[in-house]
């Protein structure tokens, strides 16, 4: 498999860096799971709670190797008129009005009905041709000449039955289409496919037996604070560090929803709009609202704030 | 290098880590990419490749470090090769996972390694000379200790090491890889060379037996590794599938923790294997809503003609548990199941009784499974039990909300203390619920003996089983699951 930028996918510190250079920060597991997938040509399905950047993975991906990222939002219900292709119906009803009056041209001299079929076979399917096909992300990905990134978003939220569907496609990157047949990706560019879930039900054995199993977990300390920088580059280090704890701390207690990385950095933007300069209880109780999405959890914090807070601003004096 | 990964593989799958033929070949191609260079890449690809849950990469990472690491240990005093020691025990860190690969050519190159040993040995009592003629003591002498691993290594292999499976067998796989490695014919040549005693001889034979003796306790703590990895596993597999059939009433205390895991492995099952929700197909009903919908853009032309279809709903669970001394064990596991399966019984619904029927549901979803059952046992697990008083309980409070979708679980030996059985509540249990099934720890003969009010209430339900075991719990809760149409 070669894609147009081959190089940046050569070694895994690469890949790594030229992730960091979009602003996505991330392990070398991450790293090691991008430099795996291009070069076994496997789908990577990426696992861990919400808000830890797995879409964003992707959407990187796609911005580092200059792809499109052709994405597919799963939900209940999907299925393959609106995942694969669909006819279009419309044009094939516009052109049979159209073409009626040419029917009489085709069909002369023909004597009878078998000799008239006989001689509408030899036009073939024409009306169930490329021409008539709407191609929908999974087929748009296969038919991409410079090869894509194909992001599965939420795959978790789809029925059982689309999950087999994907199969074909996840292992040997083709589709089947009864009336045309089958249609593989370009064999030297195939398309670099992320899947996301978020774990809200298992995922068949299949499907994960034909993928590469990343894991990503909430951030440590460390790579959070260069998450925020990285992110929210105009925040002051006292600050961010101070934040950080917080957060941290946050996911250890008993919450509903724990903040994700995406809470962190929206939270680090509020604080500027703000105008702060460090945190302080009050101010926290203020913008807690940006981090906790429950008013259980808000309730649990605010019974702790002042001494979470005080012990963020202690560790970074 | 394939059959080191053959070899992992297998260890992975006794920690119950599911690796397919399909991922071997996986990781193999993996490995060839990735190389064994780099440990902590080569980790983190195979991780990738072979362990798909957090769960599994958890044991994933235990697993590589205890396989892919050779014996560390400085051992003092360890004159065996004295000049190669300063500089193989600085290497070692990058050198031992190396020797895993290395291993391999050698042992495709023609095993020499080992039998050749025994029967290649000429000692040669004209010339006399200080090097040792055996193949194990050259390699003893003159060997560098990654190949002595490497020759061990090839050795346990031979005699089937991973094979082992009880901790007695650790003396005879030790005995064996020592005689694969050669060891009759440096036992020879120790005893020809004390008996021509010349010094030099002496000398050479002395260094020899001292490092025999140290290889020995190498190979010893190569076998014990080998144990870890291997036969633990499986000793907990066996453990696992007897505490399946064992009855729930004899399990101490100390086991608990054991049976918690074999119950979230077994609901971790049921649920992968429930987890589809089904729809059943009204034949010949077509639904019009769907089908206008679905042929608009066909231009109301109805060539994609749509069925009625129901979606099979989650049962819904109330179960009530008699929590009394002789029965609570099996009250604890029955919930613990319930509750392991929240993810396809959403709507579980228990309660505890021993005379007076408490509701329990919340207690339950709100603390730890642990937790909430000594709440449980210290609030309800008291007084004589009283069947009649549960029920009319259970009518004045409950009854309500009992509808032809509920399915009502009693668990208990119905041994009523000769009060009243008041079974005319359960045949109206009967009338309004779904299904009614009563699980009974005690067999069948004893169902009508004494006090015991089966004979009542027997009747009165669409389904009584005897429940005394974890097999016979998952039977039960898979019934539960698979009727529910």
């Amino acid at each position: 498999m070669t894609l147009k930028n081959e190089k940046k996918l050569a070694n895994v510190d690469i890949i790594q860096e030229g992730l960091e250079q979009l602003n996505y920060i991330g392990n070398q597991q991450i790293a090691t799971a991008v430099f795996l997938a291009y070069h076994l040509e496997k789908p990577i399905l990426i696992e861990g709670p919400p808000g830890v950047g797995k879409t964003e993975l992707a959407k990187t991906v796609a911005e580092m190797l200059n792809l499109e990222c052709i994405r597919l939002q799963c939900y209940e219900g999907l299925d393959e008129s609106k995942a694969i292709y669909e006819w279009k119906y419309g044009k094939q009803l516009l052109y049979t009005q159209v073409l009626k009056e040419t029917l009489g041209e085709i069909l002369d001299g023909a004597k009878g009905l078998t000799e008239s079929v006989t001689k509408l076979h030899e036009f073939g399917d024409i009306f169930f041709s490329e021409e008539f096909l709407e191609p929908r992300p999974l087929l748009k990905a296969l038919k991409k000449e410079e090869g894509c990134v194909l992001l599965i978003d939420e795959i978790d939220k789809s029925d059982h039955e689309f999950e087999s569907l994907l199969l074909e496609m996840l292992s040997d990157f083709q589709l089947s289409i009864p009336e045309i047949g089958t249609i593989k990706a370009n064999d030297k560019r195939k398309p670099l496919v992320f899947l996301t879930s978020n774990n809200t039900r298992e995922i068949s054995d299949a499907l994960k037996r034909r993928c590469l199993h990343l894991y990503i977990p909430f951030p440590d300390a460390a790579l959070e604070r260069q998450i925020v920088q990285a992110r929210v580059p105009e925040i002051a280090e006292n600050l961010r560090n101070q934040m950080v704890t917080f957060i941290q701390e946050l996911r250890d207690m008993d919450l509903k929803k724990v903040p994700a990385i995406s809470e962190t950095i929206d939270w680090a933007r509020t604080l500027i709009l703000l105008h702060t300069e460090s945190l302080d209880a009050d101010l926290v109780k203020q913008t807690l609202n940006v981090i906790l999405k429950f008013q259980e959890d808000i309730e649990t914090v605010e019974a702790e704030l002042q001494s979470v807070t005080n012990k963020a601003l202690k560790e970074n004096q | 290098m394939d059959r080191t990964l053959v070899d992992f593989v297998k260890v992975l799958r006794t920690a119950e880590i599911k690796v397919s033929p399909a991922e071997t070949l996986d990781a193999m191609e993996c490995m060839d990419l990735v190389g064994y260079e780099n440990r902590e890449f080569l980790k983190n690809s195979l991780a990738l490749v072979l362990a798909k849950n957090p769960e599994e990469k958890e044991a994933f990472e235990d697993c590589f470090e205890r396989f892919f690491v050779m014996d560390k240990p400085a051992q003092p005093g360890n004159t065996s090769s004295s000049e190669d020691e300063s500089g193989g025990e600085d290497e070692f860190d990058d050198g031992d996972f190396n020797a895993e690969g290395e291993s391999q050519q050698s042992g495709k190159g023609g095993g020499q390694g080992g039998g050749q040993g025994a029967g290649e040995q000429e000692i040669d009592d004209s010339v006399p000379q200080l090097q040792p003629t055996s193949e194990l003591g050259k390699l003893l002498t003159t060997g560098t200790r990654t190949e002595q691993t490497i020759s061990m290594m090839e050795a346990g292999r031979k005699v089937e090491v991973s094979k082992i499976v009880v901790f007695t067998q650790k003396g005879l796989f030790t005995r064996k890889i020592m005689d694969a490695m050669g060891l009759k014919g440096l036992q020879d040549e120790i005893s020809d060379l004390t008996a021509h005693g010349g010094p030099g001889q002496r000398n050479l034979s002395g260094r020899l037996k001292k490092s025999r003796d140290l290889l020995r306790e190498r190979v010893r703590d190569y076998v014990e590794k080998q144990f870890f990895l291997h036969a633990d596993e499986t000793g907990k597999q066996l453990r696992e599938e007897l505490l399946k059939k064992v009855k729930l009433s004899s399990l101490e205390k100390r086991n608990f923790k054991d049976v918690q895991e074999v119950v979230f492995k077994m609901a971790k099952k049921l649920i992968s294997v429930h987890s589809k929700r089904r729809k059943t197909y009204k034949r010949g009903q077509l639904d019009v809503r769907k089908t206008l919908r679905n042929n608009m853009q066909y231009d109301g032309m109805f060539f994609n003609l749509k069925w009625k279809a129901s979606k099979v709903d989650r049962p819904k669970v109330m179960c009530i548990c008699d929590v009394s001394g002789s029965v609570s064990n099996y009250s604890r596991f029955l919930l613990m199941f319930l509750y392991s399966l929240a993810e396809v019984l959403p709507k579980v619904r228990s309660f505890a009784f021993s005379s007076d029927l408490g509701e329990v549901t919340k207690l339950f979803q709100h603390s730890k499974l642990e937790e909430a059952m000594a709440r449980t046992m210290r609030d309800y697990g008291n007084g004589s039990t009283d069947y009649g008083r549960m029920l009319q309980d259970f009518k004045n409070h409950v009854m309500d909300d009992v509808d032809n979708k509920t399915t009502i679980i009693i668990l208990g030996d119905a041994r009523n203390n000769y009060g009243d059985s008041k079974s005319e509540i359960v045949k109206e249990m009967y009338d309004k619920a779904k299904r009614v099934i009563w699980l009974n720890p005690e067999p069948k003969s004893s169902w009508t003996v004494g006090d015991a009010e089966m004979k009542k209430y027997a009747p009165c339900c669409h389904q009584t089983e005897v429940c005394n075991s974890l097999v016979h719990l998952e039977r039960v809760v898979s019934n539960l699951l698979k009727s529910v149409s």
